[in-house]
């Protein structure tokens, strides 16, 4: 036992000092809060500050009415014919012609959109939205709806989600704050189970071919030695997840208080409709717009989601999946004589993580309580990343539990699996490793 | 202290050691000589407890080789390294600490085997700063540090060159002094004739030959020797001895010859004394490259 605590220490420690840990650890977070900075500086700004003008040549005699300008688009009616306009568009001082011809109300056809930079989905859609909406006034006011039934008509809708707690009690959430949640969790998950699993590989692989490996287990038993590697990696990704939990949250507090201006600030209080601050007091005035405004929303969903619950069931699925494939890792490593041969290894243990990864960002962020989700986050390969996606969602306790269990069982397992491989693997040198001699080295006794 | 009882190993599809028992007295230098791919490094890997034989015992001082015997011996193997990124004195201390010592008694001891192989500044520098021979030198200390009772080293003179060599032969033999026991594996036979007090040889997964050195020797003896002598007398035709080889020298003429019969070397003597002027005399005692070279062929 102590062999192996000597083990872990080394291998912690040399990766902890190493340059590229102490600026990985470091520099991102600062990336974190320079994207979550510029997310709020947009958000209040608005992504598009610039307003495409759009001339409008109508030759259509049933719609008389004009498109409605807003914030991004402005379309002004002109008299000139199509043909001139195209050829002016360059000197003109619009981004676009719209051609309504004289089209079918039933069938609209033939409109076009000519613009001197290809038109971006959002644009396109905005203008079709208009003609659509300008189309649909038309036939509801031709079979005797008023002008002002039509505008009574229209109202913008925003659900407020709820969800009914553990406990009983409603909770404020927010299918976008847990979609971000999960998307980062699954992704940090991929990211770090990959990471350290290499490592743990490269290590191997390291002192297989600086040859220390048969001075080492004269010492110490094989499995020792790759157990406190496990272990020792395993630390080091705590230590750096740890950090860049501290680090994240302290520098995003600082970045919220040196983005938001006041001015800022004063303005999402003045578009809010539940402006309750009878204090005009700048800091109060800063913090109701942040907890009001339209990301508010998002935050005060964040607030309930239980992050305290989220960070340590995802520490949990780190190590369990880290373990599960980390083991895996070691016997490819110990199989091969170079870092260049492990291709053919890597896919088959890559491929379940890749797959979970794929699936669970698209399938399960979809339907988070469907059968794809609940077997992905039981299955020992996919659960580490599929459970973590599902959590912010909220996932029934025996779930959770189960998947657990499976994941503690199923790391045992490849373990046992891979230090049968790797007790025989690291002492092959020079003979090219293959499925069926790693399948001769398992049933190896002794 | 050693005795090694009927090993068998088998790999997939060879047969590494088949029945091979040997013994090695405590405070003895013992050789385990062979070709390449014999199973030396099968049987050292056993004695280490590296692998398990398939069959047969290993008793290491009255007791089957354990766990706890792990800290009593010292390997150097053949194919060995260091970590490259690590600083020398920490990776010595790692691995002392590994074979049960603790910091404080095994930087006392590091300081003193720095200091005595002229190494004292090497602390803080990293292996990739080292040349090979240096590599060696470090790997030679960790092997030595934790005092084990059984030190087995394979190959310990590859790599280093004749100033440094020496400087580790001195080592072991001091070592030995003091009663450590060694097992010594290699190719070079003059460095088993200098240092080994017995042998085994090993062939084609078997055991063909064990003893003394001296023993061995003496059994492969042949009644041949060598005359250096002045003078134009011709024994080409003698009863007393076959020649086997005649050669000029810068002072007069080298004779090997191998005896007939009964007769001992006295009558040869006798023979020529009267004809030519004698310088020098010796029997010709095959050397262990002979033999090494003389068993494997059969």
């Amino acid at each position: 036992m102590n062999k192996i605590l000597l083990i872990i220490r080394r291998e912690y420690l040399s990766r902890v000092r190493k340059k590229s840990f102490i600026i990985m650890t470091f520099l991102t977070p600062l990336i974190i809060a320079g994207f979550y900075g510029l997310i709020i500086y947009f958000s209040i700004k608005g992504i598009n500050d610039k307003t495409d003008k759009v001339a409008v040549v109508n030759q259509n005699k049933t719609l008389k009415e004009n498109l409605v300008s807003n914030r991004n688009v402005t379309f002004e009616y002109v008299n000139d014919s199509f043909e001139h306009l195209k050829k002016n568009l360059t000197k003109s001082s619009y981004d676009y012609i719209l051609y309504l011809p004289d089209f079918d109300i039933e069938h609209p056809k033939g409109i076009e959109l000519i613009g001197t930079k290809q038109a971006g989905l959002t644009l396109d859609g905005r203008i079709s939205d208009s003609i659509e909406d300008l189309i649909r006034d038309y036939k509801l006011k031709k079979s005797g709806i008023s002008q002002t039934d039509l505008d009574n008509l229209k109202i913008k809708v925003t659900i407020n989600t709820k969800k009914i707690g553990d406990k009983g009690e409603e909770e404020n959430s927010s299918a976008g704050a847990s979609t971000i949640i999960a998307f980062v969790a699954g992704v940090l998950m991929f990211m770090f189970i990959m990471l350290y699993g290499v490592q743990v590989m490269r290590g191997v692989i390291e002192e297989k071919t600086s040859r220390i490996i048969e001075i080492m287990i004269s010492s110490v038993k094989p499995f020792q030695l790759m157990m406190g590697k496990i272990i020792g990696i395993a630390m080091v990704g705590l230590t750096q997840f740890l950090l860049w939990i501290v680090l994240t949250f302290s520098i995003s507090a600082l970045t919220v208080t040196v983005f938001v201006s006041k001015d800022d600030a004063k303005k999402m209080v003045a578009s809010s409709s539940i402006v309750t601050a009878s204090n005009p007091g700048a800091q109060q005035i800063q913090a109701a717009a942040i907890s009001d405004g339209p990301l508010g929303n998002v935050q005060k969903s964040i607030k309930n989601l239980d992050l305290g619950k989220i960070i340590s069931v995802f520490i949990f699925y780190f190590l369990g999946g880290y373990l599960f494939y980390s083991a895996l890792y070691a016997a490819i490593g110990s199989a091969v004589d170079s870092e260049t041969e492990t291709q053919q290894f890597m896919m088959p243990v890559m491929m379940p993580l890749l797959l979970g990864y794929a699936l669970s960002l698209s399938v399960v962020t979809n339907d988070p309580y469907g059968k794809v989700a609940f077997w992905q986050s039981m299955i020992p390969f996919t659960s580490p990343i599929a459970m973590v996606v599902r959590l912010p969602y909220g996932v029934p306790g025996w779930e959770l539990a189960l998947s657990m269990i499976i994941l503690v069982i199923g790391f045992v397992g490849t373990v046992w699996f891979a230090a049968r491989i790797y007790r025989v693997g690291i002492l092959m040198y020079g003979k090219k490793a293959s499925f069926k001699e790693m399948v001769k080295w398992f049933w190896h006794k002794g | 202290m050693l005795s090694v009882r009927n090993i068998v190993k088998q790999y997939a599809n060879h047969l590494a050691l088949n029945d091979v028992s040997l013994e090695v007295e405590k405070g003895k230098i013992f050789g385990l000589l062979g070709p390449n791919g014999a199973g030396k490094t099968s049987l050292i890997r056993i004695i280490t407890q590296i692998t398990a034989p398939d069959s047969g015992d290993v008793i290491f001082n009255g007791k089957k080789l354990n766990s706890d015997h792990i800290n009593q011996i010292g390997y150097l193997p053949e194919e060995r390294g260091l970590y490259k990124k690590m600083e020398i004195g920490e990776q010595v201390l790692y691995l002392s600490k590994l074979k049960g010592l603790s910091t404080a008694e095994a930087t006392k001891r590091i300081n003193f085997w720095f200091d005595k192989l002229e190494m004292g500044s090497w602390w803080n520098k990293k292996v990739e700063d080292l040349s090979k021979g240096m590599q060696q030198k470090v790997q030679f200390v960790a092997t030595v540090l934790h005092n084990p009772e059984l030190i087995i080293l394979d190959e310990p003179f590859s790599g280093f060159d004749p100033v440094n060599a020496d400087l580790i032969k001195n080592e072991i033999l001091e070592l030995n002094a003091q009663g450590t026991t060694f097992i010594f594996s290699t190719h070079r036979m003059e460095s088993v004739e200098e240092l080994c007090d017995n042998i085994a040889l090993i062939d084609k997964s078997k055991k063909i030959l064990d003893g003394a050195v001296d023993d061995i020797k003496a059994g492969y003896r042949n009644n041949t020797y060598k005359i250096e002598y002045k003078g134009d007398a011709d024994f080409s035709d003698s009863a007393i001895f076959d020649v086997i080889e005649l050669t000029q020298t810068k002072n007069g003429k080298c004779l090997k010859f191998k005896l007939k019969g009964n007769f001992v070397v006295n009558d040869v003597l006798n023979m020529m004394i009267s004809k030519v002027q004698i310088n020098h005399l010796e029997e010709v005692i095959p050397s262990m490259n002979d033999i090494f070279i003389e068993r494997v062929r059969k």
